[in-house]
């Protein structure tokens, strides 16, 4: 399977889960089970967890607030209704169903790629170039803010600026943080730009690095679209049929 | 092939030779390779995988020249470079320029980060490879290479008046740091240290030493209260110690990117920050103190944007805090990168200074004349223990 | 339009989206910062308003790519909420550049600043994120104004204009935020830097 043809399942699979009620998720989610046990067998679990992580709080959110607090469905206040609880609950099941199923698949995808190396993912795109220097200069400096992050934490931590945990201060003084880190990648950034790119030329060996790489869609690519689209149209057809 | 050594002292132009003789010949066939000496200077800036980083550079095809490969490339393939130490990512700077298509390499000081067995590899890497070399370095000449030394400046900017900071030196009683038992695991990571215990004693300086990632800066974060040990005693003159519960530690940190520590755009506003967080029971310095601090670290204001200084000046004004006695414990992380030799040998003395006056150092180097200058003992952190060498 | 200085800042600042999380989480905020970058993207590029709203919408785009991938998979549906940051940043917030780089610092004009463009920036991103929170989240989006959603229901009102009122109510009190340090970032950015990205393209 290619990075496009990923791309275009995961956007045809999320299409499909916004647009279907309850019963319509069904195909989505057997597509996507067959997704993740034939792409990406021994992480199913992974992915699972790594979705339920995600999911969990919201879903905790909703029922708090849907069941606990306002205790009828949207449909139920829209018509002046009475309002039951279980009809707030199966309102919850059916948005954190579509909400689980999207965050499954685009966690399956990702997983689908890991082991490629972001300039190996970024090449078999078809996208323009700009796009793809776009992508790998932000990936590039995310890790750059990243690492200091972790060092002006710990000397702003030293300092007494911010504190380990929750604290009044963090509120106050939090966002020296930010401009620490801010401020030490655009030194990083401005003398790169000043000093290194001009002398080799850098950004010149980007282009050819990125380029040649993209790929057609694979017939693989093709089955798990029209796989999608299939289901995409069957959670319609369920709908349809059963309201 | 050219080898050039760029000698000379702090602002007397070396960057700016090196630089210019790097440009000059980027226009023709050859071009120009460079590694510098500020944070990630030596990456490219455009990869966030080490495999990515080496297949940017990497000729096609490939050229007919010694591989230069200290960092093992396949096991490190997946890390970020940003995430490596600073010798790493020159090493790994140093394997991508010779596979790559460039005729000459500039390196100017970044060869520092490097510990003893590295840099001499480098040195002989760059000593006889077929290639022109430009190297700046505080630490000594490889032989057998062209010198051009470049003169102090007429006008010399950010000059340290070491009198001055020597007669701010007072007696202090620096707490006795006692870790009876360290444990740390982080999560999802590996055990760093089980059951580790080592006794800091003030008026003495201690050299860390360990590979990367053996636990040298998780034990500095601990003891700043960035991180929280695990069943763990750590003792400040006998009391329990816990600044990752409520801060209060009392050290005053340098980090290895200056960048990376200020708490302000401008000094005074860095100096102001610090002093408002410092807790009860700590003297605030007052500003006047401060300022003359700056001026003798060679900063003539505090409204000084601390990113437009040169970065040399930059290294230096990051030890304002700690030399201002502000705590009783000094952490610097390579202190002396980037720094002449007068730098490091003044900084030496003022520190063994510091601690006859009583207060405690922990430092980390691989700068071996530094480290020679300023007696101590070594800490070594290695297999989740510490031990004193 | 995209000289590499422009695309650094780009960059830069979609970097700054991203991390932003990881700093309020590592400080512990109940706080989720998404845009500062955006409009701190604006503020830099603030002499040319054209190119401050293309650029800035991209960096706005790319973030939101990358932290609906790696982090956060609901945040590209607020892709329209972004469009409207950006319009909103470098159409109007970018007049008071000049206010937020001051010296002497003029408080006044930059309280003001802050507290006018915020809430304008509020006000027109929760008009338009509140048909995404209705018709993906189903009104409940994990924050805490999904209380204040919850006590609009209550009294009676349909979903959709609770969900509206709740983050007509929520919006502007964190897009002001945002709006404050994206200022502070910006007044605190050298000069050098702020000249050099807004250097016109060579032809």
């Amino acid at each position: 399977m290619t990075p496009n043809g990923a791309v275009l399942f995961a956007a045809v699979a999320i299409l499909g889960a916004m647009v279907s009620g309850g019963r319509g998720l069904a195909a989505g989610y057997a597509v996507a089970a067959l997704f993740a046990l034939t792409q990406i067998a021994p992480r199913t679990g992974a992915c699972l967890r790594r979705a339920a992580i995600v999911m969990a709080p919201l879903a905790a959110f909703m029922l708090i607030i849907w069941v606990g607090v306002v205790g009828k469905s949207p449909q139920e206040i829209a018509s002046n209704a009475e309002g039951t609880r279980s009809a707030a609950l199966f309102y919850v099941a059916t948005v954190a169903a579509r909400l689980f199923l999207i965050v499954f698949v685009l966690q399956a995808v990702l997983l689908r790629f890991d082991h490629d190396t972001p300039f190996a993912f970024v090449r078999a795109l078809r996208v323009p170039a700009g796009a793809k220097r776009m992508m790998i200069l932000t990936l590039s400096l995310i890790e750059t803010l990243r690492n200091a992050v972790d060092r002006a934490y710990t000397a702003l931590v030293a300092a007494g600026i911010v504190t380990r945990g929750l604290s009044l201060k963090n509120l106050r003084t939090g966002w020296i943080l930010v401009q620490t880190v801010w401020l030490t990648a655009i030194t990083t950034v401005t003398a790169r730009m000043r000093d290194k790119w001009p002398v080799e030329d850098t950004l010149a060996l980007l282009d050819p690095a990125l380029d040649g790489g993209e790929r057609r869609l694979s017939p693989p690519d093709w089955l798990w679209l029209g796989l999608a689209v299939a289901a995409l149209a069957l959670g319609q057809y369920l709908v349809w049929a059963h309201g | 092939m050219a080898k050039e050594f760029i000698a000379g002292p702090n602002f007397s132009g070396r960057s700016e030779a090196l630089l210019t003789r790097l440009r000059g010949g980027a226009q023709g066939e050859q071009r120009a390779f460079f590694i510098g000496p500020y944070a990630e200077a030596a990456l490219s800036g455009l990869s966030s995988s080490v495999a990515d980083e080496i297949a940017l550079y990497r000729a096609r095809p490939p050229r007919a020249r010694d591989v230069f490969s200290r960092l093992d490339p396949v096991a490190a393939g997946a890390r970020k470079p940003q995430s490596l130490s600073g010798g790493e990512q020159v090493l790994l700077a140093l394997h991508c320029f010779s596979l790559s298509m460039h005729d000459t390499l500039g390196i100017d000081t970044a060869l520092e980060q490097l510990d003893a067995v590295n840099r001499a590899a480098a040195i002989d890497y760059l000593s006889s490879g077929a290639f022109d070399a430009l190297l700046i370095d505080n630490h000594a000449a490889p032989s057998g290479w062209r010198q051009t030394v470049r003169p102090p400046s007429p006008s010399p900017a950010f000059v340290i008046d070491w009198a001055a900071l020597n007669a701010t030196v007072v007696p202090r009683a620096a707490p006795v740091i006692d870790i009876r038992r360290l444990n740390f695991t982080y999560r999802h990571g590996p055990t760093i240290f089980r059951d580790a215990a080592a006794q800091l004693v003030p008026g003495r300086a201690y050299r860390l030493f360990g590979a990367n990632g053996a636990g040298k800066t998780t034990l500095l974060k601990i003891l700043v209260g960035a991180l929280a040990p695990a069943a763990s005693e750590i003792a400040l003159d006998g009391k329990p110690y816990a600044p990752w519960r409520g801060g209060g530690a009392p050290i005053a940190i340098a980090t290895q990117n200056p960048d990376q520590q200020w708490c302000g755009a401008t000094l005074e506003e860095d100096l102001e920050r610090r002093r408002g967080a410092l807790p009860a029971g700590v003297a605030i310095p007052d500003i006047p103190k401060l300022a003359a601090f700056a001026r003798a670290l060679g900063v003539s204001g505090l409204d000084q944007h601390l990113y437009e200084l040169p970065l040399a000046a930059r290294k230096r004004v990051s030890w304002l805090w700690p030399l201002a006695g502000v705590h009783p414990w000094l952490v610097l992380d390579e202190p002396t990168v980037g720094q002449d030799a007068a730098t490091r040998e003044n900084l030496a003395a003022l520190l063994a200074r510091l601690c006859a006056a009583g207060h405690g150092i922990v430092f980390v180097t691989h700068d071996e004349n530094f480290a020679r200058l300023l007696p101590h003992a070594v800490l070594r952190v290695e297999n989740g223990g510490i031990s004193s060498l | 339009m995209f000289t590499t200085q422009r695309l650094i800042v780009i960059a830069l600042c979609a970097a700054l989206n991203f991390s932003i999380g990881s700093i309020v989480y590592l400080v512990k905020l109940p706080l989720y910062f998404d845009s500062v970058g955006t409009i701190l993207c604006a503020l830099l590029l603030a002499a040319d308003r054209r190119a401050a709203f293309v650029c800035c919408l991209v960096c706005a785009v790319t973030s939101t790519l990358m932290t609906g991938l790696l982090v956060n998979p609901f945040l590209p549906w607020f892709v329209a909420t972004d469009l409207t940051i950006c319009l909103v940043s470098a159409f109007l917030t970018t007049h008071a550049a000049e206010t937020f780089r001051a010296r002497p610092p003029r408080p006044a004009a930059f309280a003001g600043s802050v507290l006018l463009y915020g809430i304008i920036t509020g006000v027109c991103a929760a008009i338009v994120s509140a048909p995404v929170v209705v018709y993906l989240f189903g009104g409940v989006t994990g924050s805490g104004s999904a209380f204040v959603v919850a006590f609009f229901l209550k009294t009676g009102q349909q979903l959709m204009s609770a969900a509206l009122l709740s983050g007509l109510t929520a919006d502007p009190i964190d897009k002001t935020l945002q709006v404050l340090i994206a200022a502070l970032l910006f007044r605190a950015t050298p000069t050098d830097f702020v000249t050099m990205v807004r250097a016109p393209a060579r032809t």
